[in-house]
């Protein structure tokens, strides 16, 4: 299948290992573990709190306590010894009390659950191999659908995705290609493994409009003009998910001006379903579609796609912060928009999908706040900006440096006077050079190309040679010593 | 049947007329083994041949003697007598008997090699290519020849004249051309010029030799690449990419050498650069190419002052030292200084040590612009003329016809419609 099943089980924990931020919370950096994990249900409940546990020594203990909670309304047996592991590598180094004491095993609930999984997959599978001698196509897809739900109940990501991948060969309809899609891609979200999300993205998509051309061909007699509204209803219903998964997935490859757009455009939440919940918060949509706008998109593009949209603002409502945030950057009070971001850092960089690229996001705000405060001015001191940001001299100097070099503000700074200065562009001038430039490279290219149409005319082609040696270089010595 | 004896040879030579006839009967007048010897004789009376034929009227008959010559390696003539020859060989005649002309190119070029003084020989070699194409811009295989020459043996100025108009002509009635000539061509030219200093033209020989078309990638011109890429650090203080049709896996080839590695971190990382060249000198040296390295390295501190200009107003010396790390302030002062005389960067530096970056003046004479117009309408309409002859070739014609049904385009008179109308009256 498409996916290389090895080396995605690991996948999570390698990228998540490389660089673990340890968060600090205290008064100036607010975090409520209780309600953050309550905004989730099941498996990523569980994740998230591990995640917690990983990064945060100082709310371990809680994050277990509720990680076990949820754990205990699962079915996955394995996943508390996972985890208790996890946590008394942690508690070892921070001098915490050990996982059986924090939150001990809840014996009845392993042994119970440890044999009606055993009989469940035992049921199933036969199921699944008695309509397989039978051939019957509809209920071989649902016996692959439900123990692929199974197998990701007890945390077998692989079982899961080997029988939902299975699900395809008996799709009758194109209805059937759209619900595998979305059972992948949300095993995929939970898996953090977003490289593979585009792929099924696109063919939910390419399954949609197959499923909403033949809707359209089967009722070409009912009234004109019904056709494309259903068609819109149809596919809303799905693409907000579809939105949402790529959106994630752009995300987690760095494409934030890509995801900023995606995130934007997502639909009213109830359109994403049980993904609410399930797989994310709507506060962590609003988050995440924030920063990554701020961090990528113009002032206009934000004014437009983000304050003027009504669909998206719901999505900020959870996290009123953000909304603040957003103001802050309008209104260009760049240190309360940088104070804001700080703030909150502890519950951006506990997110399990974006937590990862805060500190990217942040360093592309800040370049942009620069960049945005600048712009109307001729010749402004560090000091100056130095103040608007909360930063010493020094690091505004050294931010400024390298946002020129990057060719990100025109101006110079004047080192010895701490000013910086904007490029006086002689526009007349700088036509002149760039045209007498441009037609020398032109005049260069034509007569090399001319030389080429030549070349190959005469047909002198480097050729392999036959049984003699190659184009030898005259001999050589040494010209170029001074 | 007897050979005829050199007196009938020189007879037939003087009374000819049709000079490729003429080429034909030297060529075949007698078997193989005794001819160069019968050329190469003096006549029955012991006169030498050369001082009865005179050199533009009887310029086959005097090739086929010199090269029978060259090739018996008796009777070898002066330099003198060469000289004159270059300067005064009837060009028509020449053409019929090119062969001859690029043997005699070689021995100049093997003279030229073996002597002291070269300047003579390439001197020579200089007439020889300027008068024997029919335009400056006109390659033939004794252009090789002859830059490589200068190259040998150091005399790069000679061949300035030649190297500075471009090759955009190609010929095969002027000698059969190997796709060598070309590469050699170039990639000695560009040594010329690097040599030289002039790193613009330099660039531009290397990287024709490096985009030549090429099935499989020639050593040559991996060899021009690595010198491209120096050329282009020490020119432009970053590589630039080659053309698009360049032979992918030379490009492939050079990413991967030490040279890669090497202009991947110009100029900053000075630790690393310097740790490349200590490990792969050895390679450098073999390739010829450590003065070339060296410069580049020389240069770096210079790139990075440069850059800086473009970042900051006033930096002190001091700083300057900190950012192209040399800890020196007197060195950094002299250094400024320097790139301040030699126009590189504009700038003034005040007692307490601060410099005052400031931008070029912008300079445009209205006479520069106008020769830049001038020069742009003359290329536009010499490709209006190119455009012409190939939409008139055959084997345009014939695969547009052929791949007419496939095109689907307008029907040919609307495509032709307008200008090209008299074009094609004419042709009619």
């Amino acid at each position: 299948m498409d996916i290389d099943e090895d080396n995605n089980q690991n996948l999570r924990g390698t990228t998540r290992g490389i660089s673990t931020p340890v968060i600090l919370v205290d008064n100036n950096h607010p975090f409520d573990i209780e309600a953050y994990s309550s905004s989730y249900t099941g498996r990523t409940a569980v994740d998230r709190l591990v995640y917690i546990i990983n990064i945060c020594p100082q709310l371990a203990v809680p994050a277990l306590q509720l990680a076990v909670q949820h754990i205990f309304k699962t079915r996955d047996v394995d996943l508390y010894r996972n985890i208790a592991g996890a946590y008394d590598v942690m508690a070892v180094n921070a001098q915490l009390p050990p996982a059986a004491e924090v939150a001990p095993l809840d014996q009845v609930w392993y042994d119970e659950w440890t044999s009606k999984n055993l009989a469940e997959k035992t049921r199933l599978e036969v199921e699944l191999k008695t309509y397989t001698s039978n051939m019957i196509k509809e209920s071989i897809r649902m016996a692959h659908r439900d123990l692929g739900q199974f197998y990701l109940s007890v945390g077998d990501y692989t079982g899961a995705l080997k029988h939902f991948t299975k699900i395809r060969e008996s799709c009758t309809t194109s209805q059937h290609v759209v619900d595998m899609c979305i059972a992948i891609l949300e095993l995929l979200i939970l898996q953090g493994n977003y490289s593979h999300i585009s792929t099924y993205v696109f063919k939910a998509d390419t399954a949609l409009d197959a499923a909403s051309n033949a809707a359209s061909a089967s009722t070409t007699p009912v009234i004109p003009g019904t056709g494309p509204a259903k068609k819109s209803q149809e596919r809303a219903k799905w693409q907000t998910k579809l939105d949402f998964a790529s959106a994630l997935a752009h995300l987690g490859q760095g494409n934030y001006e890509k995801a900023a757009n995606l995130f934007l455009k997502l639909g009213p939440v109830k359109e994403l379903g049980e993904w609410v919940g399930k797989l994310i918060a709507p506060g962590d949509i609003g988050i995440a579609g924030t920063l990554c706008a701020l961090a990528s998109l113009s002032r206009s593009a934000i004014k437009s796609q983000l304050l003027e949209n009504e669909s998206f603002s719901i999505y900020i409502e959870y996290e009123p912060y953000v909304r603040e945030l957003v103001e802050a950057y309008m209104a260009s009070k760049f240190s309360t928009v940088l104070d804001l971001l700080e703030r909150y850092s502890a519950r951006h960089l506990v997110d399990i999908h974006f937590g990862q690229h805060i500190k990217n996001l942040t360093d592309l705000i800040k370049s942009r706040a620069l960049v945005l405060y600048f712009q109307p001015f001729s010749s402004i001191k560090l000091e100056r900006m130095a103040t608007a940001f909360g930063w010493t001299v020094q690091q505004v100097e050294e931010q400024v440096v390298s946002l020129i070099q990057a060719g990100e503000i025109r101006g110079r700074v004047d080192s010895q006077n701490k000013i910086l200065k904007a490029k006086e562009a002689d526009a007349r001038s700088e036509l002149f050079a760039r045209a007498l430039r441009s037609g020398k490279e032109m005049q260069a290219a034509n007569r090399k190309l001319l030389l080429r149409m030549r070349l190959q005319q005469a047909d002198l082609i480097v050729k392999a040679p036959k049984n003699r040696g190659e184009g030898t270089a005259p001999r050589q010595t040494e010209y170029f010593n001074e | 049947m007897a050979a005829p004896s050199l007196d009938v040879v020189v007879v037939e030579i003087t009374n000819a007329n049709n000079y490729s006839q003429l080429s034909h009967s030297l060529r075949t007048f007698a078997p193989n083994d005794i001819r160069d010897t019968i050329l190469a004789g003096p006549l029955t009376n012991g006169q030498d041949p050369l001082t009865v034929l005179d050199i533009a009227q009887h310029t086959v008959g005097v090739l086929y003697i010199l090269s029978a010559r060259f090739r018996t390696k008796v009777n070898l003539p002066t330099l003198v007598y060469l000289e004159t020859f270059c300067q005064n060989f009837d060009v028509p005649q020449a053409i019929v008997a090119s062969e001859h002309v690029v043997y005699l190119a070689r021995n100049l070029q093997d003279i030229a090699e073996s002597t002291d003084s070269p300047k003579q020989p390439l001197t020579c070699l200089l007439h020889l290519v300027s008068r024997f194409p029919p335009t400056p811009s006109h390659l033939t295989p004794i252009h090789p020849i002859f830059i490589a020459g200068c190259v040998t043996t150091g005399h790069f100025e000679v061949a300035l004249s030649v190297l500075q108009i471009p090759i955009t002509e190609i010929d095969n009635l002027l000698g059969d051309l190997h796709y060598n000539d070309n590469l050699v061509y170039h990639y000695a030219g560009g040594m010329a010029f690097a040599a030289l200093k002039k790193w613009e033209e330099a660039e531009e020989f290397f990287e024709i030799c490096v985009s030549s078309p090429a099935q499989v990638p020639a050593a040559i011109q991996l060899e021009a690449y690595k010198k491209l890429t120096l050329v282009q650090l020490i020119s432009r203080g970053t590589t630039a990419a080659v053309p698009k049709y360049t032979n992918n896996s030379l490009v492939r080839l050079l990413k991967t050498s030490p040279y890669g590695s090497f202009a991947k971190a110009y100029p900053q990382q000075t630790g690393t650069l310097r740790k490349i060249v200590e490990s792969d000198g050895a390679l450098f040296a073999n390739d010829g190419n450590t003065g070339l390295i060296n410069q580049a390295l020389e240069r770096a501190p210079r790139r990075l002052i440069k850059r800086l200009t473009s970042t900051y107003l006033t930096l002190s010396l001091a700083e300057i030292g900190k950012n192209v790390r040399i800890s020196d302030v007197e060195e950094v002062r002299a250094l400024v200084l320097k790139m301040i005389e030699q126009d590189e960067i504009c700038a003034t530096i005040s007692a307490d040590d601060t410099v005052t970056f400031s931008d070029p003046p912008a300079q445009f004479s209205k006479t520069e612009i106008d020769q830049v117009l001038a020069e742009a309408q003359n290329q536009a309409a010499l490709f209006a003329v190119l455009n012409r002859d190939v939409g008139k070739s055959k084997e345009f014609l014939t695969k547009a016809t052929k791949n007419k049904d496939e095109w689907g385009g307008p029907p040919e008179e609307e495509i032709y419609a307008g200008g090209n109308v008299g074009a094609w009256m004419e042709e009619a």
